[in-house]
C-alpha cells in the first residue's frame, strides 16, 4: 500500500495559480570549485515550478548543486534564487520553505518514525502540537501508518526512504528536493516511491526536484529535465518536447547490413548503428523526408536484402542524455539506464 | 448522513487526505529551542530503554544523597555543619564528571555517527545554531547536577533556622557563591565535554576520554605543581591544566577556602574558564563549519 491517496486531492488552487508561472530555481553564472575541481561551471539554469529530473551521472554535479540551493555551502562565484530567496544571504528562509531527502541513510536507529519524523517538522519551526500531528499525517501518506510507533532500526531500505520522504514533506515546503530517492531499493519498492513522488507533485501541490542517475526514474516521474555533464548544463527542456524533435527510422534487413548502411550513406542519409536493447541489430536513420522512404526501400530491393522492419522512433530521454553527453559508449557512463521497466 | 426519522447528523466519515498546512510557523529560534529539548531529553534517555536511564538517575541520586542528609541533619542538629558548599562542590565535581562523560557523547556523537546532521542543516536553522542549542541542552541538563543541589541546600539551610527570611538575607553572599560556581561547572566542564564528543563520533572513546583526561591532567597538575619550587612564577599557573584543580580554586576562592596550592585570583579563574568555554566553542564551530 502506498498510503491513502484520495481522488479528491487536488493541486492547491493557490499554490497552482498564483506561483505557478514563478521558477522555484534560477542560477546565473554559478561556478562552485573545489580545491582546484570545478564541480559546478557557469550553470545558467531555470527551473520552473514542476516536477523537475536533475541528470547526470555520479560526480557530473547533482548533490553540489542541491547543496548549494539550500544554502549549505557558498558558491564561488555567480548567483542562485530558490523560491525567490537569494541562497547566499537567506539559507534560513529557504530552508523553512524547502524539504530535503539527502541520498544517504540519515536516519537515527533508536527513535520511532513519528518521533523523528515529528522533531524534524518541529525543527522547521511547526509547533510541537502541530508537529506530531503532521508527523501522523504525512507518515500516514507514505504509507507507514501502522510502523510509525516501531524503531527505524527495525525498518526495511524501503521503509527508510519513505521516512527520509515524510521528513522532506513534513512541514508542508513548496518545493522539495530529492537527492537519489530510489537508491539501494527492489523492483517493488522502487515503483511505490516513483508512485509516492509522482503524487506529491500531481496532488499534493509541491514542486519536485529530483536528482537521480537513473533515466527511467526521471522519465516516468518528471515533466521537465535538467542534465548537468561534468558540472555544466547541457539540457534543460520539457520531458514532453522530446518526442518532437525528430523521428529517426529504425531499419531492421537481414543479410550483409553493413553493404546496405554504406549504399544509404553513399546516398546522403545519416545512418547509425541502434544502441541499447531498444533497436539492437537496426540501423538508425535520419529521417529528413519523404525521400529517405523510398531511399531504403529502394536499396533493399537493389541489394536484395528483405526488409524486416522499418518504424519510427521518438527520441528518448537517452537520446537527449547521450546525445549531448560526451562519451561514445554509453555503457561506460555511470548513467544508469533501466530498460526492465520501459 | 442523516438518521430518517430524526434528521440528525450520526456519523462522519473522516478525511485523511493530505492537508495542506497553514498554522503557525515559529522560526529559527523555535527551531532551536526543539532541538534544545530533545537533545536533552534524549541525553538523559527519555524515550530510549532503560538502559539507558540507569546513570543518569544513579547520578541523581548520587547528588541528592549529601544535600538530604546534610539538610535533614541540621534539622534535628541545629548547630551540626555536617557538610559546607567547598565539600559539596567537591563531590558535585565527580559527578558532574562523570555525568557530563554522560551526556556529551549522547549530544553529539550520535548525530555524526548516525550522519544525522545533512537533515539538521536542512532545516531552519544554521550550523552555528546546531552548535548552540547542543551547548545550551548540556549546560542546562549540566545545572541540574551542578546548581539545582546546591541550591535546593542553600534554600533548605535557610528554611531551618529559627527566622529564614533573615536567613535568607544574611547568607545571600552564600547564594551569589552556589550560583556563580554551580554555573560555571556546567558552562566550564559541558564545554570541555562538548568539544571532546565533536572529535569523534564513538559515544565510547568520547566517554573515554573525557574521563581518562579529567584524571590525567589533575595528576599532571599536582605533580607539576610538587616538582615545581615556590619561586617559579609559572608554577601558580599550573592548576589551569587541569579541570579538576580549576575548579577547585574557583570553589577556594568562591568560599574562600585553601583548597589548591596556588595564590590565583578569582578574576583569573573565571577569565581562564570563560577562556577555555569560547575556545572550544571555537574549535567545534571549526569542526561544523564546510570545509570547501
Amino acid at each position: 500500500m502506498i498510503g491513502g491517496l484520495a481522488s479528491h486531492e487536488l493541486l492547491d488552487p493557490v499554490r497552482d495559480t498564483a506561483a505557478a508561472a514563478t521558477p522555484v530555481v534560477e542560477t546565473r553564472s554559478l561556478i562552485k570549485r573545489y580545491k582546484g575541481v570545478v564541480a559546478l561551471d557557469r550553470l545558467d539554469l531555470v527551473v520552473p515550478r514542476s516536477s523537475v529530473g536533475l541528470l547526470g551521472a555520479n560526480g557530473a554535479g547533482k548533490t553540489t548543486l542541491l547543496r548549494l540551493l539550500l544554502g549549505l555551502t557558498t558558491a564561488t562565484s555567480g548567483s542562485a534564487q530558490v523560491l525567490g530567496f537569494d541562497t547566499a544571504v537567506d539559507g534560513v528562509r529557504i530552508r523553512e520553505r524547502v524539504g530535503y531527502m539527502p541520498e544517504s541513510d540519515t536516519l537515527p536507529p533508536g527513535v520511532t518514525a513519528a518521533d523523528f519524523v515529528a522533531h524534524m517538522a518541529e525543527m522547521s519551526g511547526l509547533p510541537a502540537r502541530a508537529a506530531r500531528q503532521r508527523a501522523a499525517d504525512v507518515l500516514y501518506q507514505v504509507g507507514l501508518d501502522e510502523e510509525r510507533y516501531r524503531l527505524i532500526k527495525g525498518f526495511s531500505t524501503g521503509m527508510k526512504q519513505r521516512v527520509k520522504l515524510a521528513q522532506a514533506i513534513v512541514h508542508d515546503p513548496d518545493l522539495v528536493f530529492l537527492d537519489e530517492p530510489t537508491n539501494g531499493m527492489d523492483p517493488q519498492g522502487r515503483d511505490e516511491m516513483l508512485a509516492l513522488i509522482d503524487r506529491i507533485h500531481r496532488h499534493l501541490g509541491i514542486a519536485v526536484v529530483v536528482s537521480s542517475h537513473i533515466l527511467e526514474d526521471i522519465e516516468r516521474v518528471c515533466q521537465h529535465v535538467v542534465i548537468l555533464d561534468g558540472g555544466r548544463l547541457v539540457a534543460s527542456q520539457p520531458i514532453a518536447d522530446l518526442g518532437d524533435v525528430n523521428g529517426d527510422l529504425l531499419v531492421r534487413v537481414d543479410g550483409d547490413v553493413a553493404a546496405f548502411a554504406a549504399r544509404l550513406v553513399a546516398l546522403g542519409l545519416q545512418v547509425k548503428p541502434a544502441t541499447g536493447e531498444v533497436g539492437r541489430g537496426e540501423l538508425v536513420v535520419r529521417a529528413d523526408g519523404d525521400f529517405v522512404y523510398d531511399a531504403i526501400r529502394d536499396t533493399a530491393a537493389d541489394l536484395g536484402l528483405p526488409l524486416r522492419s522499418l518504424r519510427t522512433r521518438s527520441r528518448s530521454l537517452e537520446d537527449v542524455y547521450f546525445g549531448n553527453v560526451a562519451t561514445d559508449d554509453p555503457t561506460a557512463s555511470p548513467l544508469q539506464v533501466d530498460h526492465a521497466n520501459t | 448522513m442523516q438518521t430518517p426519522d430524526t434528521g440528525r447528523r450520526y456519523g462522519e466519515v473522516f478525511d485523511r487526505g493530505y492537508q495542506h498546512y497553514d498554522g503557525q510557523r515559529l522560526g529559527r529560534r523555535h527551531a532551536i529551542a526543539a532541538l534544545v529539548l530533545y537533545s536533552m531529553k534524549r541525553a538523559v534517555g527519555i524515550k530510549k530503554g532503560i538502559g539507558s536511564k540507569v546513570i543518569p538517575i544513579l547520578l541523581y541520586i548520587g547528588v541528592a544523597i549529601p544535600v538530604v542528609v546534610s539538610i535533614g541533619v541540621r534539622a534535628f542538629v541545629p548547630n551540626a555543619d555536617l557538610l559546607g558548599y567547598p565539600n559539596l562542590f567537591g563531590i558535585v565535581f565527580v559527578i558532574e564528571g562523570i555525568f557530563i562523560a554522560t551526556i556529551a557523547p549522547e549530544m553529539l556523537c550520535g548525530d555524526r555517527r548516525e550522519n544525522v546532521l545533512p537533515l539538521y542543516f536542512s532545516r531552519a536553522i544554521t550550523r552555528a545554531d546546531y552548535l548552540l542549542a547542543k551547548l545550551l541542552a548540556t549546560g542546562l541538563l549540566a545545572l541540574t547536577i551542578s546548581l539545582v543541589p546546591a541550591l535546593i541546600m542553600w534554600l533548605g539551610l535557610q528554611l531551618l533556622a529559627t527566622r529564614p527570611l533573615l536567613a535568607m538575607r544574611d547568607n545571600s553572599g552564600d547564594l551569589g557563591d552556589v550560583l556563580v560556581a554551580g554555573t560555571m561547572y556546567a558552562l566550564f566542564l559541558g564545554a570541555i565535554g562538548l568539544l571532546i564528543s565533536s572529535l569523534t563520533g564513538r559515544k565510547s572513546i568520547a566517554v573515554g576520554i573525557i574521563i581518562l583526561g579529567f584524571g590525567i591532567s589533575e595528576g599532571l597538575a599536582a605533580t607539576l605543581t610538587a616538582v615545581l619550587d615556590d619561586d617559579q612564577p609559572l608554577r601558580r599557573f599550573v592548576l589551569f591544566i587541569s579541570p579538576s584543580t580549576t575548579s577547585a580554586a574557583l570553589i577556594g576562592r568562591l568560599f574562600n577556602e585553601r583548597i589548591v596550592d596556588s595564590d590565583v585570583g578569582l578574576g583569573w579563574i573565571l577569565a581562564v574558564m570563560l577562556g577555555i568555554v569560547l575556545l572550544c566553542w571555537g574549535v567545534m564551530y571549526w569542526r561544523y563549519v564546510p570545509n570547501d
